[in-house]
Order: structure tokens, then sequence, then C-alpha cells
């Protein structure tokens, strides 16, 4: 509605300052500017500036979040990694990138930063492949003679669905989306680059001060004064001659501001429930012509962005006009009680919490293999338990940090049901461990840990998406994100572990590791037990309060959704190992092997029923999940039936030891050495 | 008596139990795989409001229980065998409260499937309406205009007639009409198209069109009704034919002993003890989005000589006189800024509308109970072994 808005606007100052011929189009970044280009960076972007830009608020995405956020991930989406190597060697990071792409943009246009997997989709599009390799990087300057036959492929592959698409189709499109958002930041500061020609004609002289040029600021600043001139020339026929030096002026006006939009910087200056959207150059304009008058802070953002492009090329009076813009914009932001969130969200990323957490997890597994090798190490043991603990400590910090930016439960997205059911998955084999202290728990927990951070990892990379956006109406409600979606997600959580540990049992009894201990096999249930114990309550509570939550907002309880329906198959899982137990149908071995099926239960709920693409619950990133999700299926299927196999051979062999000894002792009672767990 | 003992152990065994439970993953698990494939709704018909069904596993047909069979005698078992042949202690308190909360989720869930009604209000904004319609059943509603005015409606539920799909002739016939209607054909989905010369029509041609079936909707809300029918007189000797379609604009009229009647295919309607009016819908999206942060409808409930503004938005309903109102839909799509707008809003009138709280409670109480007691004892024993 907002773009609607907008362009409606931008048709009424169109039609306001006469008929144009200019027209927007995918036009180079920086030389579209050549005219003005300014000097090329020639030493790096100063610490000072560096942090300051990443500090800058801006409206993305629905919310408002720092810029060194923005910058990442759209790195991440275009270059499929948040740092970029320029030709000369330097490695720059997101924010760096994003002030050389806003402020030097023919050196932008140099680094090769369009990661495409597959070459072809650059020979399809007739690009340069020479010298590249089957998955390589592309700078914009390679592509910038090709965008047009790109952006043509692009619209015809678009219309194929995306399902149905080929690698080529699909990287090409990608890689479109990609060169279009590139361009469409690049043009952010567009305006500051230009200056417009002031045409001849009293009225103007007058508003100008007679001077030949002017920037984009200035007209924004006499805009009152601009329309004033124009409602003079309608009335008075004898200053026509006026007409066209105005409609110049108004016409590249308009077209210096246009493709501005991508990010809003500039806060409104009234209260952010009366105005929540932020403007773009462009909504500046539009907003000033459509007579809701201009602000003196606008105005002066503006200039300070016009004064930092001039001043590219020194570094001090670089930072002192950065400054002035940052400065109006945080105050801007801080009186709409906007910007509190900003510091923590630098700290969230800058911090890098989750890879510290994920290194802990990985030392801790490492160190685990040393103490399954050395089992009386005192020292080891509480080496990796430190390492576990810390990297717990870690990951509970990422998530509460990341609940007080969102002022939301801990999981409202995807993503975040993997950093929350690494976490409590790991913060309960760690009880486990301190209950029990036989490294078992231990050993799950960094194996937990080690994977779903990686697994987190891979999501933010595949998806490319801030992982954390706005949500959709139904989802607006922290009562049952809080407690519907949490419960569900500790009850995965819980299942995840208790699946892990039934794996140990039965890699343990596939290979006899720790044969001569009778109570390893037993402890290994016993966890197994409690977590699926765990797990049930969590399960079924949160799928039940899944359904009040659907009574409340489509007026039923159960409708049968696939999401339902794969909680529903975790809670009846878990229930019957649970009900098999307690009958003594399912022991040990059975406990671990359904157990372990149990886990591919909550993968399918999990992941898999998003992949079907049907119901009220198909949200979230889904593409390069089905082979992840299959290799897990086929791994852990294949893992059972060899274990299945492997336990009927034993058996077997049990059985006819068992038999031979009772030829010679027949008063003796059979032996199992498959126990029923208390 | 020891066949009922043994019928009764084994309907309360444990074993059966287990059988019920993998039985429902088994269907939950095909239901959901189906979904991709067909509709929800006829997913629903079929696995789990059915109680003998045949799934198709490619050409092999297997012949399975449907969920509904599946879960009443799975609340046969657990009255039974979890609650009545439980033993009662302390150690199975736990197990006891867990079953009576999903006995009672059961209960919800039939009441729900028998007793409730549900369907959807659209009205623009500035109408008002006092009647629901539903979302999937159709009516044969005869319409007269009484002399002072008012309408007077005989309705036949789809129920009444749904034989005629299979090609049975249906006669409707009530105490409150002059006729009898005879419904020879009926259509679940279906369109009205013109004979032309060119082709010989499937069905018979009435005024120079007919009915086309049409494939069923994934979306059973997409299906558009059709139907054959005649009016019989009293004396059957005169006999009146028609198409009606569920989507046609107005009741086909039909003279009937110096009577004008207006006989229609509708979706089944429903009265609400009150009128509802549409005083605002707002759609607000996230900024400089065009992802909808929030749905919201101004009404105005009007109950006797007293009327009342509220706000039904999504996760807040109107909940009154036993029928709970939600934000469901709004539209035109291509509505452009300042159109005139309307909402949707799904109404449910369900008796068991707040069991599955309760029941969630109980379970939660029962659950935590159990294994609360079981961690204690396996802590105790632990910190025994240790010492």
């Amino acid at each position: 509605m907002n773009r609607l808005i907008r362009a409606c606007c931008l048709l009424l100052v169109l039609a306001w300052a006469a008929p144009l011929s200019a027209q927007h189009d995918h036009s180079e970044p920086g030389h579209d500017h050549a005219s003005h280009a300014g000097p090329s960076r020639t030493v790096p972007w100063t610490k000072e500036i560096v942090e300051l830009a990443e500090s800058l608020p801006v409206q993305d995405g629905g919310r408002v979040k720092p810029l060194h956020t923005f910058a990442g991930f759209t790195l991440l989406r275009m270059n499929g990694k948040r740092s970029v190597k320029t030709p000369t060697g330097e490695l720059l990071s997101p924010t760096e990138w994003l002030l050389d792409l806003l402020f030097f943009p023919d050196l932008a246009n140099t680094y090769a930063m369009f990661r495409v997997d597959d070459i072809a989709a650059i020979r399809e599009i007739g690009g340069p492949t020479e010298g590249k390799q089957k998955r390589d990087r592309w700078s914009y300057s390679e592509l910038h003679k090709h965008t047009g036959k790109l952006f043509d492929l692009a619209n015809t592959y678009s219309q194929i669905d995306e399902k149905a698409r080929d690698s080529v189709q699909t990287q090409v499109v990608a890689l479109a989306h990609n060169v279009d958002e590139y361009i469409r930041v690049s043009r952010k500061t567009a305006f500051a680059q230009s200056l417009l020609p002031v045409g001849a004609g009293d009225g103007l002289t007058k508003i100008f001060g007679g001077r030949e040029q002017v920037r984009f600021s200035e007209v924004i600043d006499h805009v009152d004064e601009l329309r004033a001139l124009q409602g003079d020339l309608d009335k008075d026929p004898a200053r026509a001659a006026e007409q066209g030096p105005l409609t110049e002026l108004l016409q590249r006006t308009v077209q210096i501001a246009e493709g501005s939009e991508a990010v809003a910087m500039f806060p409104p200056t009234v209260d952010a429930k009366a105005q929540p959207a932020w403007y773009s150059p462009s909504d500046l304009l539009m907003s000033a012509f459509a007579g809701d008058g201009r602000h003196s802070e606008h105005v002066a953002m503006l200039g300070f962005l016009e004064k930092a492009m001039d001043a590219r090329g020194d570094m001090g009076e670089f930072h002192k006009s950065l400054a002035g813009f940052a400065g109006e914009a945080k105050a801007l932001a801080r009186a709409r009680g906007e910007y509190e969130k900003i510091g923590l969200e630098l700290v969230y990323y800058k911090s890098k919490l989750l890879d510290y957490s994920h290194y802990g997890f990985v030392l801790g597994f490492l160190l685990v293999a040393f103490l399954w090798m050395w089992p009386q190490s005192k020292w080891l043991y509480r080496v990796t338990a430190l390492s576990a603990g810390f990297s717990v400590a870690a990951i509970i910090a990422v998530i509460v940090m990341r609940c007080m930016i969102r002022e939301r439960p801990p999981v409202s997205t995807l993503y975040e049901t993997l950093l929350f059911v690494t976490g409590v998955g790991t913060l309960a084999a760690l009880v486990m461990e301190a209950i029990n202290r036989r490294k078992l728990a231990l050993s799950a927990a960094v194996v937990l840990g080690t994977l779903g951070i990686f697994l987190a990892n891979r999501y933010e990379e595949l998806d490319k998406r801030d992982t954390m956006p706005e949500l959709v109406a139904v989802l607006d409600t922290n009562f049952w994100l809080a407690t519907h979606v949490t419960s569900i997600t500790i009850g995965y959580s819980a299942g995840m572990l208790a699946a892990l540990l039934a794996n140990v049992y039965l890699v343990s009894r596939l290979f006899g590791i720790r044969k001569s201990d009778p109570t390893h096999l037993k402890s290994l249930s016993r966890m197994t037990y409690g977590a699926l114990a765990f797990g049930l309550i969590f399960s079924v509570v949160g799928t039940i309060l899944g359904g009040i939550w659907a009574n409340d907002s489509w007026g039923r309880f159960w409708g049968w959704d696939p999401k339902e329906n794969g909680a529903l198959l975790i809670c009846l899982s878990q229930i019957v190992i649970l009900h098999l137990r307690m009958g003594g149908y399912l022991r040990d071995f059975g406990i671990a092997m359904a157990t372990a099926f149990g886990g591919t239960v909550i993968a399918f709920s999990w992941f898999g029923v998003n992949l079907l693409g049907v119901g009220l619950h198909s949200y979230g990133f889904t593409s390069g999940i089905h082979t992840a999700l299959w290799s897990y299926y086929i791994g852990q299927w294949g893992l059972m039936a060899i274990c299945g196999v492997h336990f009927m051979i034993e058996r077997a062999k049990q059985e006819a030891q068992s038999g031979a000894t009772h030829a010679q002792q027949p008063a003796q009672a059979p032996h199992s050495t498959d126990g029923r767990t208390a | 008596m020891r066949l009922i003992d043994a019928f009764v152990k084994g309907l309360s065994s444990l074993w059966l139990c287990v059988t019920l439970l993998v039985l429902l993953a088994l269907l939950t698990w095909l239901g959901t795989l189906e979904q991709v494939h067909t509709g929800l709704f006829e997913v629903q018909k079929k696995y789990f409001e059915s109680i003998f069904f045949i799934h198709h596993a490619g050409p092999v047909p297997i012949p399975l229980p449907g969920a509904t069979l599946v879960m009443g005698v799975l609340f046969v078992n657990i009255i039974l065998g979890g609650i009545v042949r439980l033993r009662k202690r302390v150690a199975t308190l736990g197990v006891l409260t867990t079953h009576l909360g999903i006995a009672f989720l059961l209960v919800a869930g039939f009441i729900k499937a028998y007793h409730a009604e549900e369907g959807h209000l659209t009205l623009y904004e500035g109408q008002r309406s006092n009647v629901f319609e539903s979302y999937h059943n159709w009516e044969i509603a005869v319409l007269e205009k009484l002399p002072d005015g008012q309408l007077r409606e005989v309705v036949a539920p789809e129920l009444t007639f749904t034989d005629a799909e299979e090609g049975a002739r249906v006669v409707l016939t009530s105490k409150d009409l002059p006729f009898s209607l005879e419904v020879t054909r009926y259509l679940s989905n279906s369109r009205v198209l013109p004979k032309g010369p060119m082709f010989e029509a499937p069905l018979p041609v009435i005024d120079g069109f007919f009915l086309e079936r049409q494939e069923k909707a994934k979306e059973n809300e997409q299906n558009v009704a059709g139907a054959y029918v005649a009016v019989l007189d009293p004396q059957g000797t005169g006999r009146n034919e028609a198409i009606l379609w569920g989507a046609a604009t107005q009741p086909w009229t039909v003279e009937v002993g110096g009577k004008t009647f207006g006989v229609e295919l509708r979706r089944s309607q429903y009265l609400l003890p009150f009128t509802l009016r549409m005083d605002d819908f707002i759609k607000e999206d996230h900024p400089r989005m065009t992802m909808a942060k929030s749905f919201s409808s101004d009404v105005t409930v009007f109950e006797g000589s007293t009327s009342r503004a509220t706000k039904i938005e999504m996760n807040e309903p109107l909940r009154s006189q036993g029928l709970v109102l939600y934000q469901s839909s709004w539209g035109p799509s291509n509505a452009r800024p300042g159109d005139r707008l309307f909402s949707t809003l799904s109404v449910v009138r369900n008796p068991a509308d707040q069991y599955p709280l309760w029941a969630c409670i109980v379970i939660a109480v029962g659950l935590l109970g159990h294994f609360l007691l079981k961690l204690f004892r396996h802590i105790r024993s632990e910190a025994r072994g240790i010492a």
C-alpha cells in the first residue's frame, strides 16, 4: 500500500512538473553520475567512520535496525558471506563495502561480489567466463553490459514455478535480484552527487540567488517558493519562458531522487504512531511537493550527506559531515523511541557470541573424544564441562539478547527454533550430566550444540534474510508465542536430545563401546527416558495450547493442518514409546530404536511439513532444507537398520550359546543381556 | 459373563491402546501427505471424519479404519483401561489425571464434530446482517412473500437431497408448501452453460441451458453446487422444471396455486441472535512493506434495544451468546486507497469452545506430577548410588 501511495505521489509530482521524457532504468551505479564522479578512495576507512556508519539507524523490512545489520544481510545475499575482498586484497566489512558503494561506486563496481553457483548462468547472459571457475564471483563492472539480457531472462524464468526451474534458471533469477538490489542501494546517495541546473528566469534567480547550479537539499529547502512560483507562472502567460527552466529543474530533481527509496534513513519528525514509515530522499521530495511541508532536520541531513559526498577524499571532513547526519538521524529516532535497541543489536552482531558458542561446542566435541580415551582424567572432564558450559551460557545470552531486541519471546521464526532447540537441549543435557556425571550427557550436549549452531548458521546463509523480521498479523501475539511456540519448541528440543542419546546407545551397542561397564547402556537408556518424558510434557501441552490459539484465531481447535498433524505425530510417537516401555513390550534396545525413529518424526514436524507447501503454517524459508532433511532421514533409518540386523545376529548368537549351556546345565535359567529398564 | 470380562479386558488393554495410537499416527501421516494432492476438506472427510475408508497406496487399495472410529474406541479404552481399571495409588495419580484430561479432550472433539456450526459473515463497511452462512454446506430454500411483506422460508438442508448426486430421485415435501419439490440431479461442483447447436449436452437442457459437472476443487469453498429440480403440483399432474445453481444471483420463481414462490440453492444460512454492523475495516501494514501487521473490524452489535461498539481483530475474537466471531479475511484484494472494503468474519457456535483449555490444564498437571515424581525418585536413587 505504501509503495502504491508513493507511486501515486511520484505521478503527482511528475504531472505537476510537466510531461517527462526521463525514465528510470537500471542505469549503472556511479556512471549515471559520472559527470560528478569523485576521487577514488586511496586509504582505508577510518575506525571512527566505520563505527559511526554502523550505528546509523535505518528502517528496512518494517523495522528500525543499525546500518551494520542492513549491510551485513545485503552483502550476504549478494556475496554469500559477510565480507568482500577488493582487487587490491583489502578485506572489507559489510559497512565498509556499503560505504564504498554509496560514496565510491566506481570503486565498488570492481569488487567481485556477485556469487554465482553455476557459471552456465553467466554464459546464458553472455557475461565473461574466462578464468572463472564453475562457482565464482563477478563484479558489477563485469556484469553491467549484460544486465539487459539478465533482466529479460530473469523475467522469463520468473514465470516458471520455482520448483520447476533448473539450476541455471534459478541462478539467473537470483543474480538478477541481487544486481537489481545492488543498483537500488547504490542509488541511495545518487542525489548527493548531483548538481541541478538552475535555468534563466526571474523567479528561479530570486529563489536561488542567481546561482547556476544547486543541490538536491536546496530544492527541498525552497519547495514552498517553487510551488508559489509555479502558481505565479500559471497565472501569468507573459512569463511562459520561465516555465521551461522550472520544469527542467523539477524533472532533474525527481530523476536523481528516483530509485533512492531502497532504504529509509530519514526518521519523520512526528510521533512513531502517527507516521510509522521513515523517509528516503525520494519520499522527502514527494512529501515536500505533496504539500506536507519540509522539515529543517531533513534538509540538514540531506545537506550533511551532500557535504560528505563532496569530502569523500578527505577522511576527516567526511567524518565530520557523517557525524552531522548521524547526530540528526539519531536525535529524531530517539525522540520517536526507535533508537534504544540499536546499540544492543550492534553488540549482538559484533560480539559474535554465537560464533564463540559454536567454537566452544566444537572444542568440547574434540575434548570429549579425548575424554573417552582417558575417562579417568578429571582435569579433562572439567575443561570439557567448562567449554560446554561457556557455550551454553553464550547461546542463552544470544537468545536473551534477541528477545530484548525484538521484544518478543524466544521463538517466532524457523531460524529461532534452531537456536532455541540447541540452547534448551544443551542446557538439559548439562543438567542431566550434573545429576549423574557419567560423561554421556556432556557428550550429547557438545554434539547437539555443534550440530545445532552449524544448522542455524547454514539456515542463515541459505535464507540470506534478516533473522529478526517483522511478523505476519496472526503471529503478532507475544502471549501465544511465549506459551504455545515456546512449549512446542522445548518439546522438539527434548525429543531431539532423546533421539541423540538413543543414537549414542545404538552406536555403543553396535561397536561394543564400554562393553565391560554394565551401567553404561543402562544410564543411556535412563537418560533417553528422562529426555523423552520431559519432551512429552512440553509436546502435549504445546500442541494443545496451539489448538487453543487456533481456536482464538481461526475459530477451530483442530483443523488437521499439516503442522498440527506433525505436532500430533510427535505426541503420539512419544506416548506409544512410553506405553510400550511401561508394558514391558519395549526394552532398552527397542526404546532406543523407537526414540531414534522419533527424531525423524520431530524433523518431519519441524521442517518436513513446511516443505509440503500446504496449510496455514507454510512459513519460513525451505529451499535447501529438502536435501538436509532427507540426508538425516536416510542416515537415521540406515543406522537403525544396521543396528536392527546387528541386534538380531547378537541375539541369535546368545541364544545359540544359551542353548549350548542349557544342554550342559539344564537347570540354569535363560539369560538375556537386554534387561528391562527400571 | 466370561465373554463380557474378556471383551472388557480386551477393550481396556494396553495393546489395544498402543494399536489405536499407532493407527491414529498412521492416519495422521497419510492424511497430511494426501493434502498435497487433495484439499483439506476432502482429506478431513475421508481420513478423519470417517468410520472406514479405502486408502490407495499407488494401485493397491488398503482398507483402514477412519480416525473417528479409532478415537471413539480409544476413548472407551482410556475410560476402561486408563481410568476405571487403573490401580489407584500415589504413583499412578499423575497418569490417572492425564487420562482424565485426554478423555475430556476427546469429548470436546466429539461435541465440536457433531454439534458445532461454522460459517462466515461477510459485510461491506456500513452493511449490517443477522445471518451467517456456511463455508461448506448447501440448502434449497423456498421463499414466499407473505401479505404483510415478510419473507417466509422453507429450507431443505443438503443432507436431505445428496442422494440425488448418485442419480436417485429425491422428493422434498413440507406441510408449509402447496407443492413438492423433486430433485432429480445434484452436482457438488458445477457450472451453467448454454446449449449450442454443435454439441450434445451431457445433462438435460432446460430453457437452453444445462449444468456441466466440474472436478471438485481442492478448496471446498470454491465448489459451486447445482441441481435439477421440478415443482410438482399437489395433484401430481403439473411439472415445472428448472436448474438451480449456487452462484445464481436471483432465485428461480414459480407460480403454484396463484402464489409466487422463489426457489434457490444457496450456502446454508444460520441466524445470529443479534445484528452486527460493520463500521470500519482496518488493515495496517508494517512500515514500508506490503506485509500486514494487523487486521481489525470495528463493529456494532445490536441486541434488542441496546447496541455496543466493539473491535474484532486477529487473536481477539468477539464472544457473545455462545457464538464466537473471528477476523478471517477481507477484500476486495485489488482495492485502491479510499475504496469501500468488506470484512469476512468466521462465525462458530461450539458448545465445547473452552473445554480444550481446561483439558490442557488437567493434562499438564497430570504429566508434570507423574514425571516430577519419577525424577525425584531417580535423583534419590542416583544420590544413594553416589553415596
